[in-house]
C-alpha cells in the first residue's frame, strides 16, 4: 500500500509538470481548506498553488463527476482506483474526450477513513491512467487486505433487512447530496423531479424514502463502482451505498460483470446476449 | 428582569417541575448509523442533555418541520397545527437568531401570517445558553452577534462549573421559577463580561457592506470560481438554520388529496424552473449567488438584520467542504478590488 505522503508528493511534481508545459489548464485534486483543515476538492490552475495539491484518509470525494463540467477543457485529475473506474465509465458512456483528460492515478490506494467501501474493495491500482503514483498492489496483498470482509445485510432474515433499511431511510430528508456525489447520476432530469408522473411524493415520508434510495439504485445496476461517495456524502449517516453494493455484487456473480475496468468495456444493460442466464438481479 | 441561581440538581428539579407541563426539547445524542450527532429531540432525561457543545442541527425542525399538513381545502389554508406547549432548551445565540428570522419572515410579515406556524411559536418558550466557547468552524461574532447573550430569548441560561444562572428577561415567565434562590445579578453580569473577553479574538476578520451592493453582486464574475465544486444538493439549506424556502403540494393518500407545504432549496436544479421549462437560475453559480444574496443583500433590505447568523453548520456539514467564509472572503476582496478600481478612474 502507498503512504498519503509519497502520494501527496508525486501528485504535485506531476502537477507542477503539467502546468509548467502548458499540458493542461487545470488540475483536479484535493487540498484544503482556507479556514480549516478539512479536505476539499481544489482546482489548480497556476503553479504557484501546486503545494495547496494533498492526498489524506479525509480524501474521500470523488472527483471524477468534475469531468463533466470540463468536456471542452484540457485538464488532469486526480483519480483514486475507484475514481479511475469512473472515468473509465465516462469514456465509454462517451460522455467525456480522452484527448482531453490527464488522469494521475493512485496505486496501490491505501483507502479513504470511514468509507465502508474501502473493506471490500478488490482494484486497488488505477484501471486507467496517464500517469500514476505511489507503489502498485499484488493481486495476493489486495486479497489479503479483503480476506475478512464480509456482507452484514446479507445474512439478515427479510425482515430483519427491511426493518433495517426502514431504521436507515427514515432519517433520509432527501437532500440529495447521496445522488449528487455519485458519478452515475448525471440525468438532466432525475425521476424525482418528474410531476409527470410523479414518481416519489414532494414530502419527506417514508414510503417516498424508500422509492426514492430503490429507484436510484436500480439505475446503479451494472454502473456503480461501488466508490463509496453517496455514503461519505450522507449527512445522516445512512447506509445509502448498501443497495447500489447489492446490485455491484449481482452483476458481478450473475454475468461476471464490473463496472468501469476498461473504457472500451459495453455497459452491462446495453449489451444482449442469448445465452445470457434468466436469473433476475432481485431472485434469492 | 430576575436572576436566579441554581446548582446541577436544583436545576434538574426544575427539569422535571417543567416536563410536567412542557415537551422539552435540548441537544442530544443521536446515533445516525454509523454517525454519533448532537441535536435537538424531546428529551425525557435531564442528563441526557449535552451542554457544553454546539449541536450539529439547529432546532429549525422543531418550529418549523420538514413537512407541515394543511388539510385537503382548497380555499386557502386554515390552521391545522395548533402548537403543543413546548420548551428548546440550551439554545445558543445563533440559533436563537435564526428563529428571529423566521418569526420575521412567518409572523411579522405584513404580507401573510402563517397560522401553523405562529401557533407553534406562541407556545414556544426558548431558553437560551450562554455559549462556552467558540467552534471550529463558527463565526457568529464575525457578523455582530454576541455569542454570549442574545436579547431574543426571554429567558437565557449561563452555566459555570456547578451552577446554572438564569437570567428572566420576560416577567410573564417568572412564575416558572418561583422558590429558586436568588443570583447576584452583578456577579452574573461580571461571569458574561469574563466570557465575552474570551471571544474577543475573533478567527474570521471580515469587512464588507451591508446589504451586500445588489447590483454589483449580481454582476460579479466571482461566482462560478467560488461554486466549482459545490455538489448542488440540499445539505447546507436543509441543516441551514435561517434557510426557510418551502413548496406547497398536494398529495394524494387513501383516494383523497392532502395539501402540504415542505422545505424547499434554491440549490436544487429544480428549484426555479418556470412552467415553460426556462431556469433563470439554470447552473449552480447563480443559485449559490441567490443563496449569498439572500442571506446578505435582499434579507437585510426587506427585513433586519442579516439572514446568516455564522453558525457554520453549512461548512460542517457539506459534502465537499465548501465554505461560506471562503465566499465571503471572496467577497470581500471582490467589492475592495472593484471600489479601487472605480476610484481611481476618478
Amino acid at each position: 500500500m502507498s503512504s498519503y505522503e509519497k502520494v501527496t508528493d508525486e501528485i504535485r511534481s506531476i502537477a507542477e509538470k503539467l502546468l509548467k508545459e502548458e499540458e493542461v489548464e487545470k488540475i483536479i485534486g484535493f487540498g484544503k481548506g482556507l479556514f480549516s483543515d478539512e479536505v476539499t476538492p481544489i482546482f489548480v490552475s497556476r503553479l504557484k498553488d501546486v503545494d495547496r495539491l494533498i492526498f489524506s484518509p479525509q480524501a474521500s470525494m470523488s472527483l471524477a463527476k468534475y469531468l463533466l463540467n470540463y468536456k471542452e477543457q484540457k485538464v488532469a485529475i486526480v483519480a483514486k482506483p475507484c475514481d479511475s473506474r469512473a472515468i473509465a465509465s465516462y469514456l465509454s458512456e462517451d460522455m467525456i474526450k480522452r484527448e482531453n483528460v490527464k488522469i494521475i492515478g493512485i496505486n496501490g490506494c491505501p483507502g479513504i477513513e470511514d468509507n465502508s467501501a474501502c473493506q471490500e474493495c478488490d482494484i486497488r491500482n488505477p484501471v486507467i491512467a496517464d500517469y500514476t503514483v505511489g507503489e502498485e498492489m499484488s493481486e495476493e496483498e489486495i486479497q489479503a487486505e479483503i480476506e475478512d470482509f464480509e456482507d452484514e445485510i446479507e445474512k439478515m432474515s427479510p425482515a430483519e433487512r427491511m426493518e433495517y433499511f426502514r431504521k436507515e431511510f427514515e432519517r433520509c430528508t432527501r437532500c440529495y447530496a447521496c445522488r449528487e456525489a455519485c458519478y452515475v447520476c448525471y440525468c438532466e432530469q432525475c425521476f424525482t423531479e418528474s410531476n409527470q408522473p410523479d414518481w416519489v411524493g414532494e414530502s419527506v415520508k417514508l414510503n417516498d424514502n424508500f422509492t426514492y434510495h430503490l429507484m436510484r439504485s436500480m439505475h446503479m445496476a451494472g454502473r456503480c463502482v461501488n466508490c463509496g461517495a453517496c455514503e461519505m456524502a450522507c449527512p445522516e449517516g445512512i447506509d445509502v451505498r448498501a443497495l447500489a453494493a447489492k446490485m455491484v455484487r449481482a452483476a458481478d456473480e450473475i454475468f461476471d460483470y464490473k463496472a468501469g475496468l476498461d473504457p472500451e468495456q459495453k455497459t452491462l444493460l446495453s449489451e444482449y446476449d442469448v445465452n445470457d442466464r434468466e436469473k433476475g438481479f432481485m431472485d434469492e | 428582569m430576575m436572576v436566579k441561581k441554581v446548582n446541577k440538581d436544583g436545576f434538574k428539579e426544575l427539569f422535571n417541575k417543567l416536563k410536567e407541563e412542557y415537551n422539552i426539547a435540548a441537544p442530544i445524542l443521536m446515533e445516525k448509523g454509523k454517525k454519533e450527532l448532537i441535536e435537538y429531540g424531546y428529551v425525557d432525561t435531564f442528563e441526557d442533555i449535552i451542554w457544553d457543545q454546539q449541536p450539529d442541527s439547529s432546532p429549525k425542525n422543531i418550529v418549523f418541520p420538514q413537512n407541515s399538513y394543511l388539510g385537503n381545502d382548497f380555499e386557502g389554508h386554515a390552521a391545522y397545527d395548533d402548537g403543543q406547549p413546548t420548551i428548546i432548551l440550551g439554545v445558543r445565540s445563533c440559533d436563537i437568531e435564526a428563529i428571529k428570522v423566521l418569526d420575521q419572515v412567518f409572523i411579522e410579515d405584513e404580507m401573510y401570517v402563517d397560522e401553523n406556524y405562529k401557533n407553534r411559536r406562541d407556545k414556544t418558550i426558548i431558553v437560551g445558553l450562554s455559549c462556552p466557547e467558540r467552534q471550529s468552524s463558527c463565526f457568529c461574532d464575525t457578523l455582530g452577534l454576541d455569542p454570549v447573550e442574545s436579547d431574543y430569548a426571554p429567558i437565557y441560561l449561563f452555566k459555570d462549573d456547578g451552577n446554572f444562572w438564569i437570567k428572566v428577561k420576560d416577567s410573564q415567565y417568572e412564575d416558572l421559577f418561583n422558590g429558586l434562590e436568588e443570583g447576584d445579578q452583578d456577579k452574573l453580569n461580571k461571569l458574561l463580561e469574563e466570557r465575552r473577553a474570551k471571544f474577543k479574538e475573533s478567527s474570521f476578520e471580515l469587512d464588507i457592506p451591508i446589504p451586500l451592493p445588489e447590483k454589483d453582486m449580481f454582476e460579479a464574475d466571482i461566482w462560478q470560481e467560488m461554486t466549482e465544486k459545490c455538489l448542488g444538493c440540499g445539505v447546507c439549506t436543509y441543516y441551514c438554520p435561517t434557510c426557510y424556502c418551502f413548496n406547497f403540494f398536494w398529495e394524494g393518500e387513501d383516494g383523497e388529496s392532502q395539501k402540504y407545504k415542505s422545505w424547499d432549496s434554491c440549490m436544487f436544479s429544480s428549484y426555479s424552473v418556470h412552467a415553460s421549462g426556462h431556469n433563470p437560475r439554470d447552473s449552480k453559480d447563480k443559485r449559490y449567488r441567490n443563496r449569498i444574496m439572500h442571506k446578505f443583500s435582499y434579507h437585510p433590505l426587506n427585513y433586519e438584520g442579516l439572514a446568516c447568523v455564522g453558525c457554520g453548520r453549512c461548512i460542517d456539514r457539506c459534502p465537499v467542504n465548501l465554505d461560506i467564509r471562503e465566499a465571503l472572503k471572496m467577497t470581500e476582496e471582490y467589492l475592495l478590488e472593484k471600489g479601487g478600481a472605480e476610484s481611481g478612474k476618478d
